[in-house]
């Protein structure tokens, strides 16, 4: 009697056959790094190209925010819109930590680029958190 | 960063989330600079039709 087909879908299994074989990455390690340091989830798993644009423009995006007087916003219990903003933030990963350590980011609501730093700084975050979710498309061989 | 326009920083925000955003979407780097262009494209545009019309309404 044949042995019949294990129910478990085989995905890592399918995964294509890449420089650094994908699915032999740990997903955490992939997530972890891939927060950590923007792009390194996908330098680590082998897309150089995609992994060095994410690790020049997401910081670029931090840095820029910073200097346009953005704010790192706390997370402040009953204010749910500044918890979502603080969230968003620590998607930057190191910079973002890097930057809480020095005492960067305390905004300055009189300047005139206030809101555009704001801009630059939470959608550096939301990318980063898109490029990691990619990295887990990679690792599983899904791209 | 005292002296920069407001087109200026956003033509630059949108400069990098298209940049970012190419690189997500597609595979080949053709694909990928004519998705950034697309995105560059519709987010200053969109900006720029949405000043015009807030310019005539009576805020």
């Amino acid at each position: 009697m044949a042995a019949r087909p294990s129910s478990k879908r085989p995905v890592r299994a399918a995964a294509p056959a890449t420089p650094a074989s994908p699915a032999a990455r740990p997903l955490v390690l992939v997530y972890l790094l891939g927060w950590l340091i923007p792009g390194g989830g996908h330098l680590w798993l082998g897309r150089t190209v995609r992994g060095v644009v994410f690790l020049v423009m997401l910081p670029a995006m931090f840095v820029i925010g910073l200097a346009l007087d953005g704010r790192l916003f706390p997370f402040t219990p009953g204010e749910p819109l500044v918890a979502l903003a603080a969230l968003a933030n620590v998607g930057s990963g190191l910079p973002y930590l890097i930057a809480q350590a020095l005492g960067f980011g305390a905004g300055r609501v009189l300047s005139v680029t206030y809101e555009y730093g704001n801009a630059f700084l939470i959608t550096a975050g939301l990318l980063n958190a898109l490029v990691i979710i990619d990295a887990h498309d990679i690792a599983l061989g899904r791209r | 960063m005292g002296t920069a326009s407001h087109l200026l920083l956003m033509a630059l925000f949108a400069g990098c989330v298209a940049v970012v955003g190419g690189a997500l979407l597609k595979d080949t780097p053709r694909q990928q600079a004519r998705t950034a262009a697309e995105i560059f494209g519709s987010l200053v545009g969109a900006a720029l039709v949405l000043g015009w019309v807030l310019y005539f309404l009576p805020l």
